[in-house]
């Protein structure tokens, strides 16, 4: 995503169920409780308030897993059946998280630039690497073609 | 040798490819005159440093972003990156 888009994002909130929103606009069909045109800008100390903290952590290689397995249903690609290698990728990133604040993938380095490092968090938009193209996995491996 | 004249590997302790290149990489050090810097880039910030500054030749080694596994040849100027490194193209890279 170009910074000029990324500049442009906004906080919006559902004003039937309070689900928040980051981005250009709200959607049209709110996601969680299917209200039609019912996102009104927001700010960022109120957005935060009101997502309310409710202790779910994605903080553990078994967490992170169950999520990639969601992400990947349905889609043309998989989790990589090589359960040892997934978990070490995990643990990378739970270690990256620590030390670096956030899930950025193992397999990269992050630049030093905050904004252009969000394309290194797991999982990365994958479907643009030419190594993707060519090999049928991402960067890391992490996701192979089905 | 000169501190810009090394042959180095950056690698990531949490990285699995890094891992598998590690032995291979270790091999093609043993046949050369110059032996390969290994320096891990994820907990080192100074080393991490090194990286970026050679990150417009790495980058596009590794296809657009900085990737780890990658190999760096100070005197050349030339990257390798990525899983599919082979000892022949690291022994090439290192010689040229």
């Amino acid at each position: 995503m170009t910074k000029e888009a990324m500049a442009r994002k906004k906080l919006w909130r559902c004003n039937v169920c309070n689900d928040i929103h980051y981005g250009i606009k709200g959607p049209d069909v709110c996601p969680t409780c299917g209200a039609r045109n019912a996102f009104a800008l927001i700010d960022y100390p109120e957005a935060m308030k009101v997502i309310i903290d409710r202790g779910e952590r994605l903080d553990s290689v078994d967490k992170l897993l169950d999520v990639w397995e969601e992400f990947a249903e349905g889609k043309p690609f998989r989790l990589n059946p090589d359960e040892a290698f997934v978990r070490q990728l995990a643990k990378g990133e739970l270690e990256n998280e620590r030390n670096h604040g956030l899930k950025y993938c193992p397999c990269r380095i992050t630049t030093g630039d905050f904004e252009e490092d969000l394309d290194l968090i797991c999982p990365c938009n994958f479907f643009i690497q030419p190594v993707y193209k060519e090999t049928g996995e991402c960067w890391c491996g992490l996701f192979v073609k089905r | 040798m000169a501190e810009n004249d090394r042959l180095i590997f950056f690698w990531g302790r949490e990285c699995p490819h890094c891992a598998k290149l590690h032995p291979i990489v270790k091999e093609a050090s043993s046949e050369l005159e110059t032996p390969i810097t290994e320096l891990e880039v994820w907990h080192s910030e100074e080393n991490a440093n090194l990286m970026r500054s050679y990150g417009d030749i790495i980058k596009k080694a590794c296809g657009g972003s900085l990737g780890v596994p990658a190999l760096y040849n100070e005197r050349t100027k030339k990257a390798l990156c990525g899983m599919r490194v082979t000892k022949e193209d690291i022994l090439k890279w290192a010689r040229e």
